[in-house]
């Protein structure tokens, strides 16, 4: 079974991959651009997203190695600063944080990760627009720069209006991936002083 | 002021003790479920970052394999201390204080 799905919050997203599993099946491949390969199973499975900042060969072997040893498959990743996808048989022993600690810490990357992405295409809109989101997101039409576009008619309107908006959506999408990770930001920023209250 | 590892967290104080010999990861797990009497259970996460945090300042610190296998644990003269586990991919820890 293959599925395709974009995802910007990794905790939502490792909610809906173990829906999938629970659904009696077990993930083998996760492609970079949101395509997720499924296969039929008879055991329970489970996924874990972890976020690691770079790292050197060494230490990210020592990383893969230790979650290996307890029984993790590490479907994808790359110690380049990114998301670790960890799968495994269900067993009781099913997370991989098990103190307040190391999931605050946890919280603290996530954060830094939006954040990362967030200027990533913050430094693009700028580019772009001029650093002017709230037109980048709202007002589709500045995305087309075809001359006299809406003031065209009939077919080709039609034309010229469906070849340029590929184009378009480059313009006004990091402007809403851009809002998603803010949100993602102060969500993750959320549960990581929420879960420090706890612990403290 | 005061050390960034203090106050110890109640894995880290575990992980410490259970250092006392060299282990690699999945028996720093073993050993500490056994010493706290299965209250404390690490997780692949959690074990992965203590260790290294330990190890950045320096209260942990790597041990080399007699012969640069890796399917045993050795200690510093390079005698067998623990039979080794599973795949052992992760390299020992010792204690260092």
């Amino acid at each position: 079974m293959k599925k395709r799905k974009w995802f910007i919050n990794l905790l939502k997203e490792e909610k809906w991959l173990n829906d999938r599993l629970a659904e009696g099946y077990a993930c083998r491949r996760v492609s970079s651009l949101g395509g997720y390969l499924f296969e039929p199973t008879d055991r329970k499975m489970v996924i874990r997203l972890d976020y690691q900042r770079q790292m050197s060969a060494e230490k990210y072997e020592e990383y893969k190695g230790t979650y290996a040893d307890f029984g993790w498959t590490h479907l994808k990743g790359s110690r380049w600063g990114s998301v670790q996808y960890w799968q495994k048989p269900a067993d009781g022993r099913d997370e991989i944080f098990s103190d307040a600690g190391s999931q605050i810490a946890f919280y603290q990357r996530l954060t830094h990760y939006a954040l990362t992405t967030a200027c990533l295409f913050f430094i693009y809109i700028c580019v772009l627009f001029d650093g002017h989101i709230f037109t980048a997101m709202f007002d589709v039409k500045a995305s087309y720069l075809t001359e006299g576009l809406w003031e065209m008619e009939g077919a080709m309107f039609w034309r010229a209006f469906l070849f340029e908006t590929p184009f378009a959506m480059l313009r006004f999408l990091p402007a809403w991936i851009f809002g998603i990770a803010i949100v993602v930001s102060l969500y993750s920023y959320f549960l990581y002083v929420k879960r420090k209250k706890e612990y403290a | 002021m005061k050390h960034p590892l203090l106050p110890l967290s109640e894995t880290m104080h575990y992980i410490l003790l259970a250092l006392k010999e060299p282990l690699h990861g999945y028996a720093i797990m073993q050993t500490v479920e056994r010493m706290s009497e299965g209250t404390v259970i690490l997780a692949a996460g959690t074990l992965y970052g203590a260790v290294e945090n330990l190890s950045k300042h320096g209260w942990i610190a790597p041990v080399q394999g007699g012969d640069g296998t890796e399917e045993g644990i050795r200690d510093h003269d390079g005698r067998r201390t623990h039979p080794g586990h599973r795949a052992g991919k992760t390299g020992a820890f010792a204690g260092t204080l």
